[in-house]
């Protein structure tokens, strides 16, 4: 049985800058990461290899230097990877991403049985979470969605027993394979390359998979595939606040002023 | 436009959120229809057709089934849109009604923007107005991100019914690992940060969030050191808040905090640095030693 685990490559939005001109994101210098939801999924696949020896499948949709991304996760021990990369799905929404991801799915699901597939809860960039319930319903897999521990696993009755995070409060579930699982940060503790896969990792095969291996119809896809448009993109505006007490030396006179400011508000009743 | 409203329902009662939908359906000026897997015996306060499964039947949570029901009911009143509270429930539920319903989606709606929606991207850094194209769509609004609607009146109920599916099995619920804090309900937060110094002036901080009634939070590397548990935590590894009032303690503002924070109606910071990131978003910056302000404050409160 395989593992399927979607990755995607993002731009590290903790160093994401916002042009004070343009009000736009300064995508000029800011680095590629591995969405930090993925590598928790990658990890759990990676730890379900290592207890129960499926095979770990790591695909990912994107440009061709998503390669790197994908080369990382076979440095962590993942068996194979393949990179779906082809301009015509350029400029997806989550609809037509799924489709690309699903398609992907099946056509590895041919050649040797597709158990689950591991997703991160959402991406740090586009923030929708849509992508890995897109999969699960495109599929017709069972949907475990925010799973922060995965309780068992048996291989041979094809069911699967995880733990969901919801708000303060988790759910215990159980499933039959194949599943959709998509995991919080919670699961697990990313493990490091070791140096011997980090070395056969240079040398080892990112597979690229292009429209002409998924054959999928063009209007499902890419840009024309896509039924949501984002006609802006922009900095949500704030003034710059009040200061209170600078200069001042007495900390019950800036205690008062701000408690009479919150008053003024109607935060505060006294 | 005809909304479908998908309240929710947890251990025998309606959610609050069930009426921010309601209050989302009120500023978009749509008409609306209510969907619940709820009771009976326990009827949301809401004037209008309320479609609603028995969740003795139907379990409180079942991917499939509710989506079923969901689209059942979608179908019946022919909607134009299907609109859920970013929960786990609505996180989890919402793209497979709109992978069912062939409709575009919409993740965590903050706020309407003629015609289209606005939406955080970004790790919220950045937001996107979005359009989706399909006929039909679904939505899921940020919790807290509208008004809370009137309760009243009494709705008018459809009984909908489906066969569970049995390749899903609901095993029950866990409490949350520790006495978990829900800080997304307080109205009041009150966070430590680095520049409290140490864990012993902890419960200087504490004693503040308890002066102003509200509850107690951290910044991350308050929680990595162990000087608060990570149920306190804000911030995009641990909960996102949108309080009343927010009151920074030492925390400097590293950009996964304010993006847990950051829509809070009313933020005061308290820093030395007159200089720090979070003065950029603070309402009000006091420009102070923590440990010298805070308890001066504790005791205007109080006093």
């Amino acid at each position: 049985m395989r593992i399927v685990v979607c990755i995607k490559q993002v731009p590290d939005t903790t160093q994401v800058q916002i042009d004070p001109v343009t009000n736009t994101l300064v995508r000029e210098g800011i680095p590629f990461i591995v969405n930090p939801y993925d590598s928790h999924a990658l990890e759990a696949a990676l730890q379900l290899k290592d207890e129960c020896g499926v095979k770990v499948v790591a695909i990912s949709m994107g440009p061709p230097n998503a390669q790197a991304t994908l080369r990382k996760a076979l440095a962590l021990g993942a068996d194979e990877a393949i990179l779906l990369s082809d301009r015509v799905f350029g400029g997806a929404d989550t609809l037509a991403t799924s489709n690309v991801l699903s398609r992907a799915i099946r056509l590895l699901h041919k050649e040797e049985e597709v158990g689950m597939v591991f997703c991160g809860k959402q991406t740090i960039d586009g923030d929708t979470a849509q992508v890995g319930p897109g999969i699960a319903t495109r599929l017709g897999y069972t949907q475990l969605t925010l799973v922060d521990r995965i309780e068992g696993l048996d291989t041979e009755a094809r069911r699967i027993r995880v733990r969901r995070k919801l708000e303060g409060r988790h759910e215990i579930v159980e499933s039959h394979l194949p599943a959709m699982v998509t995991v919080v940060r919670e699961l697990n503790q990313p493990r490091y390359p070791t140096v011997p896969l980090r070395l056969a990792s240079v040398e080892a095969e990112v597979k690229v998979w292009d429209n002409e291996v998924l054959k999928l119809d063009p209007q499902t896809i890419g840009l024309k595939g896509s039924p949501t448009w984002v006609s802006k993109i922009f900095s949500p505006q704030r003034e710059k606040g009040e200061l209170i007490g600078d200069g001042l030396a007495d900390p019950a006179e800036a205690a008062r002023l701000l408690v009479e400011k919150l008053i003024g508000k109607e935060l505060l009743a006294l | 436009m005809k909304l479908l409203l998908v309240g929710e329902f947890r251990e025998g009662k309606v959610l609050d959120s069930t009426y921010e939908l309601v209050g989302f359906a009120e500023a978009s000026a749509a008409e609306s229809v209510l969907f619940m897997v709820g009771s009976e015996g326990q009827l949301p306060a809401y004037a209008g057709s309320l479609y609603l499964a028995e969740a003795s039947h139907c379990s409180e949570y079942n991917p499939d089934l509710h989506k079923k029901l969901i689209i059942e009911a979608a179908g019946k009143e022919n909607v134009d849109a299907v609109v859920f509270v970013h929960s786990s429930y609505g996180w989890d539920l919402a793209p497979r009604v709109a992978a069912a319903l062939k409709a575009g989606q919409v993740s965590e709606v903050v706020a309407l923007a003629d015609g289209g929606y606005e939406v955080g991207c970004c790790n919220a850094k950045m937001r996107r107005k979005v359009q989706p194209s399909t006929a039909k769509k679904v939505i899921t609004i940020q919790a807290g991100a509208f008004p809370v609607a009137k309760q009243e009146g009494a709705p008018k109920v459809t009984k909908l019914t489906a066969a569970a599916d049995d390749g899903f099995e609901f095993a029950g619920y866990e409490p949350a690992d520790e006495k978990g804090v829900d800080l997304a309900k307080a109205e009041i937060i009150v966070s430590a940060g680095r520049g409290v110094g140490r864990k012993d002036n902890i419960p200087i901080i504490a004693a503040l969030a308890r002066a102003f009634g509200g509850e107690l939070g951290a910044s991350r590397p308050v929680v990595d050191a162990e000087w608060v548990s990570h149920d306190h935590q804000v911030g995009t590894t641990g909960q996102t808040v949108s309080p009343k009032l927010y009151v920074a303690c030492g925390i400097s503002g590293a950009i996964q905090h304010l993006a847990g924070m950051k829509k809070s109606d009313f933020i005061v910071a308290i820093n030395k640095d007159k200089d720090a990131p979070i003065g950029e978003i603070a309402d009000v910056l006091v420009v102070a030693d923590v440990l010298q302000f805070v308890p001066a404050l504790t005791a205007r409160l109080a006093g």
